[in-house]
């Protein structure tokens, strides 16, 4: 009987050694989440109608919603990304410069990046953003995204 | 088999009752079998056979027991090793040397003069080792922009593991002070040191190190017992 159960366990032993034990469920590379604002009123969310989002050359990320929050990705190869902003025809282009920070997670999710020194600037022809502020100015600085849990840019219009 | 009848000894006790009386004594015989003590020293053959596999690089594994009492060995085992862990988004090579050292006890009874085991042991494990980070790609789950695999290597020295390990086997003797064993084990992390901004993936001796920080490991053995004495 003692062999018996020592046989078993080492079954056990083997069988248990095969299971991955890691799937990815930590977080990974944040995206920057955008809110917008109502220009006159800075306190009240307001959504934008046809909004239109892409990168130049690459497939739109949003079109033609109307949304009071977007989540747009930040390039981890360059340390620079513009996104064209339309609203209907209006456009605007959003140029975001960033320092990237390499983080180790986990096994299963590998490195994510973190994005330093946000600097968003917005084109001074304010066709539809009128200022990335509660100054309304063009230009807006934010020392870290790491994580989703809340938005980091608010866009006036 | 004539000599193997000399080499046992016959032990027989006679018991007396009285000097006026005579009972029919009984002779009750205890043939005691002796076995080989000695030192045993082998290899772990299936690390060779794994390096086969692609998922192993190579590794050398020295066994040696000593045994001490009837039921108790003193083990070892020193090793290398070079593994590596290819992950989704990393790909690191792991490359040292590690030693362990503990106890097994035999809990098979033996007929005769028969040497097999079912031994459950005990080990203290130290490894001393280094890991290569080869390639990464940073993880974006964003198909638009695609994250480039970076391949320069980075290399951290000067890693340790200290662990303890829970192992269950059977050993057989196939000829004349030859044997082959078989064991699993269960290996609990003590302490390891991670390079920095990364994580230790494989600890030579210890294998994969699991989020919990534990481990498996089976050995596949070939000793030869070098005989000191008879008991």
């Amino acid at each position: 009987m003692k062999k018996y159960y020592l046989f078993l366990s080492l079954i056990a032993l083997l069988i248990s050694s095969c299971e991955k034990d890691d799937f990815c469920i930590e977080p990974i590379t944040p995206n920057m989440i955008v809110r917008f604002y109502n220009a006159t009123n800075i306190s009240d969310t307001k959504a934008v109608n046809d909004l239109t989002i892409n990168i130049s050359n690459l497939d739109s990320i949003y079109t033609n919603v109307s949304l009071d929050s977007v989540v747009i990705p930040l390039d981890v190869t360059n340390n620079q990304i513009i996104y064209n902003f339309s609203s209907g025809s209006n456009l605007d282009i959003l140029t975001i410069d960033y320092e990237i920070e390499e983080v180790f997670v986990s096994r299963s999710c590998g490195f994510k990046a973190i994005f330093n020194n946000v600097t968003i600037t917005s084109d001074v022809s304010n066709d539809w953003i009128i200022g990335l502020t509660e100054t309304l100015e063009n230009t807006i600085t934010i020392p870290t995204i790491n994580d989703e849990s809340a938005a980091h840019v608010q866009i006036f219009h | 088999m004539f000599k193997f009848f000399i080499k046992t000894c016959f032990l027989v006790v006679f018991v007396s009752t009285s000097a006026q009386q005579r009972n029919d004594s009984i002779p009750s015989d205890s043939i005691v079998y002796k076995t080989n003590y000695g030192l045993r020293l082998g290899i772990d053959i299936s690390k060779p056979i794994r390096s086969l596999l692609q998922d192993y690089n190579s590794g050398l594994e020295i066994v040696g027991d000593y045994r001490i009492s009837k039921k108790w060995y003193a083990a070892a085992e020193l090793g290398n090793e070079k593994f590596t862990s290819n992950e989704d988004f990393t790909n690191s090579t792991s490359k040292g040397s590690y030693i362990k050292i503990g106890l097994n006890y035999n809990s098979y009874n033996n007929w005769l003069d028969m040497n097999n085991e079912i031994f459950i042991g005990f080990r203290y494990g130290f490894a001393t080792f280094e890991q290569t980070l080869n390639s990464y790609q940073i993880n974006t789950s964003n198909p638009l922009l695609p994250a480039q695999i970076n391949t320069t290597p980075s290399t951290e020295n000067g890693l340790t593991a200290h662990w303890s390990e829970l192992l269950v086997g059977f050993r057989a003797e196939i000829y004349t002070n030859i044997f082959i064993s078989f064991s699993g084990s269960y290996k609990i992390m003590v302490s390891i040191t991670d390079p920095v901004n990364f994580k230790t993936h494989y600890a030579p001796g210890f294998n994969r190190v699991y989020t919990s920080n534990t481990g498996f490991g089976f050995n596949y053995t070939i000793s030869y017992l070098i005989p000191f004495r008879k008991k």
